[in-house]
C-alpha cells in the first residue's frame, strides 16, 4: 500500500431478505483505493457492482442487511446514521450514473439541480453557488456555461447530460468519485472524450475514483487498478495489465477470452463461452462462487480457495487459470476454425440504389437515409457502423421490409422489394429475415417456443404435418444450442441469451438467405454475447447466407464482418473489406471512430483523435458534408458546400471525402491498431 | 412559442366543442315530444292563446333562424325569458345562483385539494407502511359513499347531534351569501368525502413512482435531506397528474353539486337546474346545461394549460445542443 487509503473496505456482506428466503449479494468483499487512484471493477450483470455501490452509500432497499467495515479516510460508514451519511453522500462521496438523462430532474433548470449542492454542503449563497456552478462547467470544456445552467436537461444532448452529472459530482471536490458505467449509454465517440475528461479532473483535483463497467476496454481506458466481481465476490483484484496478461483466477481469463476484441477475428479464433448463467446465491452456498460453471474445476478446489496475494499488489481467489492438468478449451478451439475447402460461391443478392427514407411531416423531416448504395454478395457479412441515428438500423429495417423506402430501390435476388413487406412474395418474405436486440419484445410471449418458431414454418413453407414441423424444430433449437425440452417454454421462462438463441433458431428455420441483425448482442452479457456470436457465425458458414450485421460495436463488427460500412448522419462514409476499413481507414470519421474504440487489451495505444460536438439536427438538408460541424481533417468551406465526391482505394474500398486521393492514401494510414 | 401555439389550437378546440355542443343541446330540446307553447299553458289553454305564445316565441320560424336567434342572445348575454316564471329574465336569476355555485365550488375544492394532496403525498412517502394504509382505507370509504349518503351522515353529526351548522342551506330572504357562510360547510364537506379518495389515492401513486425515479435517487445521494427532496425533487413532477385529475374531474364536481345542493336546498345552479327540470322551463333547461358544459370544457381547457406549464419538456421544445 502506498499511502493511507481513501476507502477501505473490509469483509463486506450485503443481504437481501424476501419473505421466504436470503439471497447473497456480496460476501466478503475486501478492496481499498488509495489517493489519487483510479479503481476499475468489471463483472457480468447480478455480479454485485452495484450492489456494492449503494452498499457504500448506504443505499439499500429497507429488506436489505449489511455487515463488514466501510473505512472512509478511518471512519467507519456502516455504522453512521442516514442523517450522517448525508454530510459525506455528494460532498465528500459522490456519484455519477449510468443513465444522465434519468438523473436529472426533468422539472428543474440545470443550474438549481447544481447550485443546491454548494448551498447545502458549503452553506452557499445562491449567487455564490450559481458561480461555483460555472466555474466547475467550464472544468469540462462546455461551451456557454452561464447559458447552460439556464436550461432544462432535455434540452441539450445526451454527453452534455452526462458532463453536467460529472459536475455536479464534482462541485465539492469529492475525494471519492463512484462512476457506475458512465458511458454505457453514450456513443463511443462521446464517451471517449468523457472518458478524457474523467482522467483529467481525476488528476487535477486529486480524487479517488471507483469506475463499475461491464466493459474491460473502457475500465482499463481510466483505471490503474481493476477488481473482478463475480456472484457478489471480488475474485481476483490487480494491476490492468497483469488482470489481461496474466489472471490468475479461470473466471477472469474466461471472461476475456469471451470478448471480441484487436487481433480476433472469426477467421482465426473461436469465441470462449461460459456454460450455465450467474445464479443467485443462497446464505447457505460456500466455497468457489464459479464452480458450477467452471472447467478448470477439480477435487482441490473446495479446500484450497480464498483470497490470496499471490504477486505483489495481486490477489485472487484462485490460481488455476492456466492450470495443466485440464486441457484448455479456448486453445483447442482456435486451433480447429482454419477456414477449409474451396472458395465458397460469390452470387450478388442484394443490391440497394440511392436509398432515401425521411420520416416526419414537412419542414420536420428526419432525413433518416440520405442516398445510400450498396451490394452484398452471397457467403459474406456486411458488418453496419455508425453512432445512434446514423441511419444503421433504418437501413436494416427498410430492407426487411419494416418500413418503405421514401425513394431508391433494393433489388434481391434479380427483384425490386422497395415495397411493404404485405406486397413482397412468400419467397423473399422467407428470403428475408430480421433479428432484433430485444428478443423479448419480438417473441410473442404467450406462445410456446414450438409455436414460435412452426408458425413461420407453416406459414412460409407450407409444411402441414404437426410432426414434422417437430422434427425440423428439434433439429434446429440442438443447432442453436437448446434442447427438445425448450419446445414447450414460453418466452418468459428463458434467460435474455437463451431469447436471442430462440430468435435466431426461429429465423434459421426457414433456411433465409438474407439474414438482418440489427445490434443483436447489445443488450446481452459478455459470455452471452460470445455464444450468440459464434452461433451466428456458425449457422453463417453452413448455410451460405448473407448477412447485414448492425452495431455500434467495432470490435464485435470486427470480430464477424468480411466488408464494413460506416455511416454517418444517413449517408455512407466509407466501404471496404474488413482488412482495408479496419486496418487502414481512410475517411476522417472512420479514423476517429476506430481511435475512440476501448481496447481489452490495456497495451494497445490508439490514436488520439477526439471528436466535439454532436451530429447536427437530423432535420436540417446537409449541403456538403455531413461530418463537416465536427471533422478535425476539414478541407475548408468546400466541405459544407459541396457533398464530398467518392473516392475509390481499391476494387472494394472508397470513402466520400473532399481530401484528395494522394492525402487520404498518404497521410491517413495505419491509424487503427497499433501495437 | 411551442406554449402559445398550443394555447391556441386547444382555444379553438374548445370553442368548437362549445359551438358544437350548443347545436347538440339546442335540437335535443327541440325534439323533445310535445309542443312547448301548450305544455306552458296546459291542457286547458285555447287554441289561440297557443298560437298566440307560438307567434310570440316565434316557434313557427324555421329551425336554423331559431338556433341563430338564441345562440345569438347567449353570445350576447341575453338568456331570454323564463316560461315557467312567467315575464321574469333569465338573466336576473341565473347569474345570482351560478354565483352562488362556483362559491361552493371553490369551497368544496378549498376543502379537498390541499387535503388529499397532502395526505396523498404523505401515504406515498410512507409507502407499505401504517399511514399509508390507513389513508388508502379512508379515502377507499369515503369514496364508496354517494353524496347523499355522506350528506345525511354529515347532517346527522353536525346539524342534529352537535347542532353547530345548519341543517338545510336556505339563505333567508333579504340576506346574502357572504353573510351565511356556515351554510357551505356541510355541503362542501360531502363532495370533500367523494373526491379526497379519488385524488389522494391519484397522489399517492404519482408520488410513489417519482419517489423511485433516478433523479430522486440521484439527489438522495448528493446528499439533500430527505424533505427537501420530497418538496423540492419529488412534488413538483408528483403534481403533475394530480392536477390533471383534479380538472378532468370539474365536470364530475358539478355532477356532484347537483346532487348535493338539492340535498341541502343550497340555493345554486344545481337546485335551479333540477327544478328547472322539473316545470319543463326549457329556456331555463338549456342556459343551465349550456352552461355546465361551458364549465366543463373550460375547466379541461385550463387543465391542459397548466399541465403544460408546469412541464417544461412541453413548455419548451427541445433545443438543439
Ligand atoms: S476454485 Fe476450482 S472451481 Fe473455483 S475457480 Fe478455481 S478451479 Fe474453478
Ligand atoms: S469532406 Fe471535409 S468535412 Fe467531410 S470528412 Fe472529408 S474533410 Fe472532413
Amino acid at each position: 500500500m502506498k499511502t493511507e487509503p481513501v476507502l477501505e473496505i473490509k469483509e463486506l456482506d450485503v443481504a437481501y431478505h424476501t419473505l421466504t428466503d436470503t439471497v447473497v449479494a456480496l460476501k466478503g468483499v475486501s478492496l481499498s483505493v488509495a489517493k489519487n487512484e483510479a479503481l476499475g471493477i468489471i463483472g457480468e450483470s447480478g455480479c454485485g457492482k452495484s450492489t456494492l455501490f449503494y452498499a457504500i452509500m448506504d443505499y439499500l432497499p429497507v429488506s436489505s442487511s449489511r455487515s463488514g467495515e466501510i473505512l472512509f479516510k478511518g471512519e467507519d460508514l456502516v455504522v453512521k446514521t442516514p442523517k450522517q451519511m448525508t454530510k459525506f453522500r455528494g460532498s465528500k462521496i459522490a456519484m455519477v450514473y449510468q443513465n444522465p438523462y434519468s438523473s436529472l430532474n426533468p422539472s428543474l433548470t440545470i443550474g438549481f439541480q447544481l447550485e443546491e449542492v454548494s448551498m447545502f454542503h458549503h452553506g452557499m449563497s445562491r449567487k455564490e453557488a450559481r458561480q461555483a456552478a460555472v466555474e466547475t462547467l467550464s472544468d469540462l470544456h462546455l461551451g456557454d456555461a452561464a447559458g447552460i445552467v439556464r436550461r432544462y436537461p432535455h434540452q441539450i444532448s445526451g454527453g452534455m447530460q452526462q458532463r453536467i452529472c460529472i459536475a455536479m459530482a464534482l462541485l465539492c471536490k469529492p475525494d471519492l468519485m463512484i462512476l457506475d458505467e458512465p458511458t454505457t449509454a453514450l456513443d463511443v465517440t462521446t464517451e471517449a472524450v468523457i472518458l478524457d475528461i474523467i482522467k483529467e479532473l481525476k488528476d487535477k483535483y486529486n480524487m479517488s475514483l471507483i469506475y463499475i463497467s461491464h466493459d474491460i476496454g473502457v475500465v482499463n481506458k481510466v483505471s490503474d487498478r481493476i477488481a473482478v466481481m463475480y456472484r457478489g465476490e471480488v475474485v481476483e483484484f490487480g494491476n490492468q495489465n497483469t488482470i489481461y496478461k496474466k489472471p490468475e483466477h479461470p473466471y477472469t481469463r474466461a471472461l476475456i477470452n469471451c470478448m471480441p476484441r484487436a487481433g480476433v477475428l472469426k477467421e482465426n479464433t473461436q469465441l470462449n463461452t461460459i456454460p450455465g448463467y450467474v445464479s443467485r446465491r443462497s446464505a447457505a452456498e460456500t466455497g468457489c462462487p464459479f464452480v458450477a460453471r467452471c472447467e478448470k474445476r477439480n477435487a482441490t478446489c473446495e479446500e484450497k480457495y480464498g483470497m490470496v496475494e499471490r504477486k505483489p499488489d495481486h490477489f485472487s481467489a484462485c490460481d488455476r487459470a492456466y492450470a495443466t492438468d485440464i486441457p484448455d478449451k479456448v486453445l483447442s478451439k482456435e486451433a480447429g476454425s482454419i477456414p477449409e475447402g474451396a472458395e465458397p460461391e460469390h452470387k450478388t443478392i442484394l443490391k440497394i440504389d440511392n436509398l432515401y427514407k425521411y420520416y416526419g411531416p414537412h419542414g420536420k423531416r428526419i432525413r433518416a437515409l440520405d442516398g445510400v448504395d450498396l451490394t452484398l454478395d452471397r457467403n459474406n457479412v456486411l458488418g453496419v457502423v455508425g453512432e445512434s441515428g446514423c441511419g444503421k438500423s433504418t437501413m436494416g429495417h427498410t430492407i426487411s421490409g419494416l418500413m418503405r423506402p421514401t425513394r431508391g430501390k433494393i433489388i434481391f435476388d434479380g427483384t425490386n422489394i422497395s415495397v411493404s413487406w404485405r406486397k413482397r412474395s412468400p419467397e423473399t418474405l422467407r428470403d428475408i429475415q430480421l433479428i432484433f436486440q430485444n428478443p423479448g419484445r419480438s417473441l410473442n410471449p404467450s406462445f410456446t417456443i414450438e409455436n414460435i418458431i412452426g408458425r413461420p414454418m407453416l406459414k412460409l413453407l407450407g409444411i402441414k404435418s404437426k410432426q414434422k414441423r417437430r422434427k425440423l424444430i428439434v433439429d434446429i433449437l440442438k443447432k442453436v444450442d437448446l434442447g427438445e425440452e425448450y419446445l414447450f417454454r414460453r418466452p418468459k421462462q428463458l434467460s435474455g441469451g437463451e431469447m436471442q438463441r430462440a430468435a435466431v433458431a426461429r429465423a434459421f428455420s426457414i433456411a433465409p438467405n438474407l439474414l438482418v441483425c440489427d445490434e443483436p448482442t447489445s443488450a446481452l452479457d459478455a459470455s452471452v454475447q460470445a455464444s450468440v456470436l459464434n452461433l451466428l457465425v456458425d449457422l453463417q458458414k453452413d448455410s451460405g447466407a448473407a448477412y447485414i450485421f448492425i452495431s455500434h460495436d467495432l470490435n464485435v463488427i470486427n470480430y464477424l464482418s468480411d466488408y464494413i460500412m460506416v455511416m454517418y448522419l444517413g449517408r455512407i462514409c466509407e466501404y471496404g473489406k474488413k482488412t482495408e476499413v479496419g486496418g487502414s481507414p481512410r475517411h476522417p470519421y472512420t479514423e476517429a471512430l476506430l481511435s475512440a474504440v476501448p481496447d481489452v487489451d490495456p497495451s494497445l495505444k490508439r490514436g488520439e483523435i477526439r471528436l466535439h460536438g454532436a451530429p447536427p439536427n437530423p432535420t436540417k438538408k446537409i449541403k456538403g458534408c455531413p461530418f463537416a460541424g465536427r471533422c478535425h481533417r476539414k478541407v475548408g468551406s468546400v466541405c459544407d458546400t459541396t457533398p464530398p465526391p467518392r473516392v475509390n482505394f481499391s476494387d472494394t474500398h472508397f470513402a466520400y471525402c473532399h481530401i484528395s486521393p494522394e492525402v487520404l492514401n498518404s497521410e491517413i494510414s495505419v491509424k487503427g491498431i497499433k501495437k | 412559442m411551442e406554449f402559445l401555439k398550443r394555447f391556441a389550437k386547444r382555444l379553438g378546440f374548445t370553442l368548437l366543442t362549445i359551438l358544437a355542443m350548443s347545436v347538440l343541446i339546442f335540437f335535443l330540446v327541440e325534439i323533445m315530444p310535445g309542443d312547448v307553447a301548450q305544455t306552458v299553458l296546459g291542457q286547458s289553454a285555447t287554441e289561440e292563446s297557443v298560437a298566440a305564445l307560438r307567434d310570440r316565441m316565434g316557434l313557427d320560424d324555421p329551425l336554423h333562424e331559431r338556433y341563430l336567434r338564441w345562440a345569438g342572445g347567449f353570445i350576447r348575454g341575453d338568456l331570454g325569458e323564463s316560461l315557467y316564471m312567467r315575464g321574469v329574465q333569465i338573466n336576473t336569476i341565473f347569474w345570482r345562483k351560478v354565483g352562488h355555485s362556483v362559491v361552493l365550488a371553490l369551497t368544496a375544492l378549498l376543502f379537498y385539494v390541499p387535503l388529499s394532496i397532502l395526505f396523498g403525498v404523505f401515504a406515498g412517502v410512507k409507502e407499505g407502511k401504517a399511514p399509508d394504509a390507513i389513508i388508502s382505507f379512508v379515502g377507499l370509504a369515503t369514496m364508496a359513499l354517494p353524496e347523499f349518503v355522506s350528506g345525511i351522515i354529515l347532517i346527522t353529526v353536525f346539524a342534529v347531534g352537535l347542532e353547530i351548522l345548519p341543517i338545510a342551506s336556505i339563505i333567508p330572504i333579504g340576506e346574502n351569501l357572504w353573510q351565511n357562510l356556515d351554510i357551505l360547510v356541510l355541503p362542501a364537506l360531502s363532495i370533500t368525502f367523494v373526491m379526497f379518495g379519488y385524488v389522494s389515492r391519484m397522489q399517492r401513486s404519482s408520488m410513489v413512482s417519482v419517489m423511485k425515479a433516478d433523479y430522486i435517487r440521484a439527489a438522495i445521494l448528493k446528499g439533500m435531506p430527505r424533505k427537501y427532496v420530497i418538496f423540492r425533487h419529488a412534488l413538483k413532477n408528483a403534481l403533475l397528474p394530480t392536477i390533471t385529475i383534479i380538472g378532468m374531474n370539474m365536470g364530475w364536481l358539478f355532477g356532484g353539486l347537483i346532487v348535493v345542493e338539492t340535498l341541502f336546498g343550497f340555493p345554486g345552479l344545481g337546485s335551479l337546474t333540477m327544478s328547472a327540470i322539473k316545470t319543463r322551463d326549457i329556456p331555463l333547461i338549456e342556459a343551465c346545461v349550456l352552461f355546465i358544459t361551458f364549465i366543463f370544457v373550460f375547466a379541461t381547457f385550463t387543465t391542459d394549460m397548466l399541465y403544460a406549464f408546469l412541464n417544461p419538456r412541453i413548455r419548451y421544445k427541445r433545443g438543439d445542443a
